[in-house]
């Protein structure tokens, strides 16, 4: 059963990993071969710069739910260094369930814009309506939400992946 | 019910390491909230972000300097320099400043230049002997030089907004780009004087010109040499836009990295990609929630209710440019310069005119303390991007950027109380 449940995590970060670098390199080519049509042949593809937009969108949001894969996002963080190491993880369990939280009602209310932008039914580019390029919002944000949930109640043992983030190196002290 | 009560529960959280977008969502989320706005906005603000075409040279730029990080081009350039300058003392602290402050000029964006500059310097930096706090804070501190040079994005934001304004004095954006250099070049200098003083033990071995090792090292490095012309005579040429510019240069470093010097196989790719765009992702989500929050202050009036209170209290022009300084600085940190510019330059500007003040002058020294603002501690965003960027703890990006940051606070204090600086060519 374990084994199963691994199986398909593992083939969700792979999915994840896969339409990351396809956007990327979608953006790469989209953005060269428009400038090739116009300084070339005087032409252009009439969708290219919305598109472009959309794609930044996307790897943005994907990049962002790898940095909580990681747990990699910016954080300010000057004074948990201070406190002992269980207060320390509690304080951390504490703002991570909020981040959870937070992140959840934003999933939520992203469904409920992008339910009225259905409804309008305006096209973004091509023949791509506006309301499919903004389902990445809820996704990502369910997603993250997901993780800073599972760190938020993840045992103590686990919570300090990278000793790094914590006691600056030998050459800062 | 009134839930501002967790606006200091929130600010508390974010000392002890809240995620920084979760710090910016929750105060948006509650500030929507106690006004009875449709939380929806929020998305609304998010999808905004594809409104700004610029944006896109921030994945597209990343992922070039990553590429270039992946392999060997930071040696090959520094092989180069060496070759051609190592007689020179200080020649990669020099080139360093020069390269962040040009590519800063046409990026505007600051958080592109650390992000793919510094993955190019802070290699070659402590390769060639500086001491790693110094190249830290170097390559952070470099991050937001050249925002006052051509043609810098926020330079001409600031004429735009100005011109609007209808005032007695004109403002061109042709006076604004002439009135950045000096005082580009006063933070230059000011920054090669402290490195100069603070590495005078470094021991950096002296290298007698070579013409064999330069004619083997320009040959090595012969690829990455067009870069900077690609990029420069695509913008100035008009074949393409900086976000364009962006496209390019990692197609070229794709194609130079994979086919060329081999040093990145394909399969290499997802695993570069899932690195850099983690790092982008950070920053968008910032920037997108941020846009949120910025429109709700804007709509609950506080930035204006502060200024006015300001005004009541300060008399004299010099006391108004401390506090100025002060509040710009502060600003800064908390703010990207595009929202703080479309907020606080319509006030600003009248209030000062009203001190004595010129606009093109004090349109510098906005733009000078903005760019301190970027790694004023604790929360200037250069200092997270580096501490993402470089995996380094962000009190280590403290320590680092603190000496840099007083020797330009003193060179901004220079920029605002002695105005023919910026004034001396144009006025």
């Amino acid at each position: 059963m374990q084994k199963y449940i691994l199986r398909i995590y593992n083939f969700l970060l792979a999915t994840e990993t896969f339409f990351l670098l396809f956007f990327l390199l979608t953006a790469v080519f989209l953005a060269s071969i428009q400038i090739f049509l116009r300084n070339f042949f005087d032409t252009g593809i009439v969708w290219a710069d919305s598109a472009l937009r959309i794609l930044v969108l996307w790897i943005g949001m994907i990049g962002a739910m790898f940095a909580s894969r990681n747990k990699k996002h910016i954080r300010i963080d000057v004074l948990s260094h201070y406190l002992p190491v269980h207060l320390r993880n509690n304080i951390w369990r504490i703002t991570e369930l909020i981040t959870a939280i937070v992140c959840g009602i934003v999933a939520y209310y992203s469904i409920k814009f992008i339910q009225y932008e259905y409804a309008d039914g305006t096209i973004a580019f091509a023949n791509v309506p506006v309301w499919l390029c903004e389902t990445i919002i809820p996704i990502a944000f369910s997603i993250m939400s997901l993780r800073y949930f599972v760190y938020a109640f993840m045992p103590a043992y686990l919570l300090n992946p990278e000793p790094s983030d914590i006691n600056p190196p030998s050459e800062f002290t | 019910m009134s839930i501002n009560f967790l606006i200091p529960v929130v600010l508390i959280l974010a000392f002890f390491g809240m995620p920084l977008f979760a710090v910016i969502l929750s105060l948006a989320l509650i500030g929507f909230y106690s006004s009875g706005i449709d939380l929806s906005v929020i998305a609304i603000e998010i999808f905004r972000l594809t409104n700004t075409p610029l944006l896109l040279a921030l994945p597209l730029f990343t992922l070039a300097g990553y590429l270039l990080s992946h392999g060997n081009t930071s040696k090959r350039l520094v092989r180069l320099s060496r070759a051609l300058l190592g007689w020179m003392p200080g020649e990669l602290v020099v080139i360093s400043l020069f390269a962040c402050a040009f590519f800063t000029a046409f990026t505007g964006a600051t958080g592109i230049t650390i992000v793919a500059m510094g993955a190019l310097l802070y290699p070659a930096l402590t390769r060639d002997g500086y001491p790693k706090k110094f190249s830290l804070g170097l390559v952070t501190t470099s991050g937001s030089l050249g925002l006052l040079l051509p043609p810098s994005l926020p330079l001409i934001i600031y004429a735009v907004i100005v011109q609007q304004m209808d005032l007695e004095k004109s403002v061109t954006i042709k006076e604004l780009f002439v009135a950045g250099i000096y005082p580009s070049l006063l933070m230059i200098f000011f920054i090669i004087l402290w490195s100069a003083w603070t590495n005078r033990y470094t021991v950096k071995p002296k290298i007698p010109f070579d013409l064999r090792e330069a004619y083997d090292a320009l040959k090595e490095a012969i690829w990455g040499l067009p870069l900077p012309f690609i990029v420069l005579g695509g913008i100035y040429g008009g074949i393409f836009a900086v976000s364009e510019a962006a496209a390019i240069t990692a197609l070229y470093i794709l194609f130079v990295q994979v086919f060329i010097h081999k040093e990145t196989r394909l399969k290499d790719l997802p695993e570069i990609a899932k690195e850099s765009m983690l790092v982008v992702g950070g920053i968008l989500l910032i920037l997108g929630v941020s846009l949120a929050l910025t429109n709700y202050l804007i709509d609950a009036e506080i930035p204006s209710t502060l200024f006015k209170w300001v005004k009541q209290h300060i008399h004299s022009p010099l006391t108004f440019l401390l506090f100025l300084t002060i509040f710009l600085l502060i600003l800064g940190a908390v703010l990207d310069i595009f929202s703080a510019l479309v907020i606080m330059v319509p006030l600003i500007v009248p209030l000062a005119i009203g001190y004595g003040i010129d606009p093109i002058h004090l349109g510098i020294i906005f733009l000078a303390n903005m760019q301190l603002g970027y790694f004023t501690p604790p929360v200037g965003m250069n200092l997270f991007i580096a501490s993402f960027r470089f995996n380094r703890p962000i009190t280590d990006i403290y320590k680092a950027t603190i000496p840099f940051f007083f020797v330009l606070l003193t060179a901004v204090l220079i920029i605002t109380y002695v105005p023919s600086l910026s004034l001396a060519l144009i006025r």
